[in-house]
């Protein structure tokens, strides 16, 4: 018996996990099985479009990760930020000009110092960094109200841009070279930096962000209504719009990653960044651009989950939700942390209908498939898988 | 700039807009207890900690600065009893690690000066419970729960006095309140859709759900969880509302009452079902952030929501409490965002320290003589009307929270402000500041002042 067990170990430890999931696909099915369709389909969708956000979340983390290997704890904060600076643009009809062009050129000062701060010693750059200036500022504070879009994307595409590169260049780049893990605990130390900041900047107080509004009602758009499976289905037009902005952004990354020159230094910087460099890699402005980058993506999150429930220091958590989603699709896999998005929305959805009262959906759920998917895939769904020979 | 003028319109509005000028400062609504003795040269320190950064920091974070203007305001009236008053605070954000370590750092440093101390959450009252009594310090909060205030068994008062009533017998008290009006509840079935947590699910106790199962209210026992993260809880009241609800209650606080009223207008059921929820979903925060979905009848998805409302409100504004609190509010030019529960109750809370302080005071003949046992035995024998009746504070026979209470009800004013709007066309709307038209969440009480059932078992 014991030899029987020593020979076929393995797929005896498959036949469990089988069991293990035929079982819970049963329980599932019992579960389920007094339902209307109508719910179950209500629950796919709410569950596909919620993990929409949490994919556009998980591609900043993984972008990151791509690029540097670094795992970053501090994209929630910067969703936080991106929304708090969104927000301030998008909600104030008389913009500071002073405000908006120190920010302005905050931010071309970063981008033009991203080589060497000699750089500014040349006229030709001061030049672009003036007229890069006066052209952010000007995009920041054109018109009046009816020009919020503009203001508030420009700025918070400003402040995104400003956030990402100051963390690289005082936080990260001092460490190129040094273990992986120092680097990760830095995020943490940003992270509680960044909070800090916020809390100074915004308060701490719940803002109102009013982007998914209809003009001609005042109110959020009204929710597609679809009638089928003998039941009403809801649609929310607010998560639909994130689920688009995801599915483009990862499009967009895809093809960036695949066939940019810049995206393919960036995946040669994540394997080995000391060899990319001596094959003459610029490693720092690879970081850079990945950090204002990820920013930019965290921002684009920060707003379009402020605009669903509200602008608050609690969006930051969303970013601990999306960690199951980032680890299942796998640490540097773009079409992995949509996937992996998706499948952790889906299932939260799930675990919702089928226990809501313990928390099934959001603690006990998630992170039951992850540890089936990690065991079968330790790598993720669609991770890298790496072979170390020793 | 103009965001807070808008936001300060609001308050004006909702303010009565008082004429404020130097001659017509309105008088401290309370008289407190005359001096025995003299402080001139001493301080008296308002202690507080606790989550101004944390998941519960928007609606926490008010506390500083009612505590400040408070502490500034007695300070340029000549203190109390000739002392000095000031307040010593730290944030916790909302880490029970760093409340223990707060707690550490107030006791070694100020040793037998911390006599009383302010707390703002349930779970730092259940993290200091034993150790309060063990160090005789008495702490004043507003709504705790029934471990941090009871014990684990609900049957042992400790050294935290809370404010409010418990959460579960505000449940009970709402439950009596439908019972009591079968023309708005009819074939009343509540179910809870509520955050997690000691405060999220305080109510759900079976001893809350057979009280009012006796009184023909059923309460679903499955409670229906979501996170304040969350972006969509369909399932959720979906749930509730297939197992038969037709009243949904929450312990949750802004973007959670505001998220589930959207929800059921979502759902086209805005009319069919009820929302209500305890004190917290009565706060400004929800008036607003409800506006972000309309009804069909165009009026904001939170209107209508009832509520626990067991001190007085910003709109109530015949009484001197509120015109006072209201006048220090402008005065101070606080921003619109923390004209709050918070702000209102802390108010009451340094009145009611610093009442209890100068009968302490007045008892033993001197500030260091005042212990923790001279302040708890003065806490228990006030029966005291907190700024002359924003609340009560009265804690006899065991009691540690608060046993009165009312049901109020979340409207928008109208145009005239004499009442709640029937619709947009009669409604008070205001510029937004960003092209938008804001309308003005209003609290109308639909009970008085009555007491809460014991349920705590």
């Amino acid at each position: 018996m014991t030899e029987f067990i020593n020979r076929n170990r393995r797929h005896l430890t498959w036949a469990l996990y089988a069991a293990a999931g035929v079982l819970l696909l049963l329980f599932i099915g019992d579960q389920l099985a007094g339902l209307k369709a109508a719910r179950i389909v209500q629950t796919l969708i709410s569950g596909l479009l919620v993990g929409g956000v949490y994919g556009l979340v998980a591609l900043g983390i993984v972008v990151i990760n791509k690029a540097s290997g670094v795992f970053n704890f501090a994209h929630g904060w910067m969703m936080v930020v991106g929304g708090m600076i969104f927000w301030s643009f998008f909600t104030v009809s008389e913009i500071s000009l002073l405000g908006a062009g120190l920010l302005a050129a905050a931010t071309m000062l970063m981008i033009l110092t991203t080589v060497s701060y000699r750089n500014l010693l040349e006229r030709r750059n001061l030049a672009i960094a003036l007229g890069g200036t006066a052209a952010l500022t000007l995009l920041m504070t054109i018109g009046g109200i009816e020009w919020r879009w503009l203001h508030a994307l420009s700025g918070t595409f400003a402040g995104a841009i400003l956030t990402g590169l100051a963390v690289e260049r005082f936080t990260i780049r001092p460490l190129i070279g040094q273990p992986l893990f120092t680097a990760v605990l830095m995020t943490l130390a940003v992270a509680e930096v960044l909070h800090g900041v916020t809390q100074i900047a915004w308060g701490t107080v719940e803002l109102n962000l009013p982007v998914f509004v209809d003009p001609e009602t005042n109110s959020r758009f009204r929710p597609i209504r679809l009638e089928a499976f003998d039941g009403l289905a809801i649609v929310r037009v607010e998560l639909v719009i994130a689920f688009i902005l995801a599915l483009v952004a990862f499009i967009g990354f895809i093809l960036f990653f695949r066939y940019t020159s810049v995206g393919l230094a960036m995946r040669a910087t994540s394997e080995d960044q000391q060899l990319a460099q001596s094959v003459g890699l610029r490693v720092r402005v690879i970081l850079a651009i990945t950090w204002a980058v990820a920013a930019f993506l965290a921002s684009i999150a920060g707003v379009l989950q402020g605009g669903a429930v509200g602008l608050s220091l609690n969006i930051s958590f969303v970013a601990l939700r999306v960690f199951p989603a980032v680890l299942l699709g796998g640490l540097e896999s773009i079409t992995g942390a949509l996937v992996g998005g998706i499948i952790i929305g889906i299932v939260e959805q799930f675990g919702t209908l089928i226990n809501s009262s313990e928390q099934a959906g959001t603690n006990l759920a998630p992170y039951v498939v992850l540890m089936l998917v990690l065991v079968i895939r330790p790598d993720g769904l669609f991770g890298e898988k790496r072979i170390e020979r020793i | 700039m103009k965001k807070l003028s808008v936001l300060l319109t609001i308050l004006l509005v909702i303010g009565g807009i008082l004429p404020l000028t130097a001659q017509d400062m309105l008088p401290y609504p309370s008289e407190m207890t005359e001096c025995e003795v003299d402080l001139t040269g001493e301080t008296i320190n308002i202690f507080h900690f606790g989550d101004l950064s944390g998941p519960y920091a928007f609606i926490t974070q008010p506390i500083v600065s009612a505590v400040t203007d408070a502490v500034n305001y007695w300070n340029s009236h000549g203190g109390v009893c000739g002392a000095e008053v000031a307040q010593v605070y730290e944030d916790t954000g909302g880490s029970r690690e760093a409340a223990q370590s707060a707690y550490d750092r107030f006791t070694s440093t100020y040793g037998d000066d911390l006599d009383l101390l302010l707390l703002y959450s349930s779970d730092d009252g259940e993290l200091l419970r034993e150790q309060l009594a063990e160090d005789e310090i008495v702490s004043y909060i507003a709504a705790g729960s029934i471990e941090s205030l009871y014990g684990e068994d609900g049957q042992t008062p400790g050294w935290l006095y809370a404010s409010n009533p418990l959460y579960i017998n505000q449940f009970g008290f709402f439950c009596q309140f439908v019972a009591g009006s079968p023309e708005i509840f009819p074939d009343p079935v509540i179910a809870f859709v509520t955050w997690p947590g000691a405060f999220g699910l305080a109510g759900t106790e079976p001893a809350a759900r057979e009280y009012c199962g006796g009184l023909g209210v059923e309460v679903l026992a499955e409670p229906q969880i979501f996170l304040p993260t969350d972006t969509d809880i369909l399932t959720q009241v979906q749930n509730a509302i297939d197992g038969g609800a037709n009243i949904l209650y929450t312990n949750s606080l802004a973007t959670g009452p505001a998220l589930l009223a959207g929800t059921l207008v979502d759902l086209g059921m805005e009319d069919d079902i009820k929302l209500a929820g305890v004190n917290w979903v009565m706060d400004t925060s929800v008036g607003i952030l409800g506006q972000r979905v309309l009804k069909p009848n165009g009026l904001p998805s939170t209107d209508g929501m009832f509520g626990s409302m067991p001190f007085l409100w910003w709109t109530e504004l015949t009484h001197p409490a509120v015109q006072f609190v209201t006048q220090q509010f402008q005065l101070n030019e606080r921003g619109p965002a923390e004209q709050n529960i918070a702000y209102l109750v802390s108010w009451g809370v340094v009145d009611s320290i610093l009442e209890t302080t100068v009968r302490a005071v007045n008892a033993v003949g001197s500030l260091d003589a005042v212990s923790g046992a001279a302040i708890r035995e003065t806490a228990e024998a006030m029966d005291y009307a907190v700024l002359g009746g924003l609340y009560q504070h009265s804690f006899e026979e065991g009691m540690r929270d608060g046993k009165m209470n009312r049901v109020a009800v979340l409207k928008y004013a109208n145009n005239t402000m004499s009442g709640p709007a029937t619709g947009p066309e009669d409604a008070m709307l205001i510029d937004d500041g960003a092209g938008g038209q804001l309308f003005v969440p209003i609290v109308v009480p639909l009970t008085g002042f009555l007491e809460v059932p014991q349920l705590r078992g």
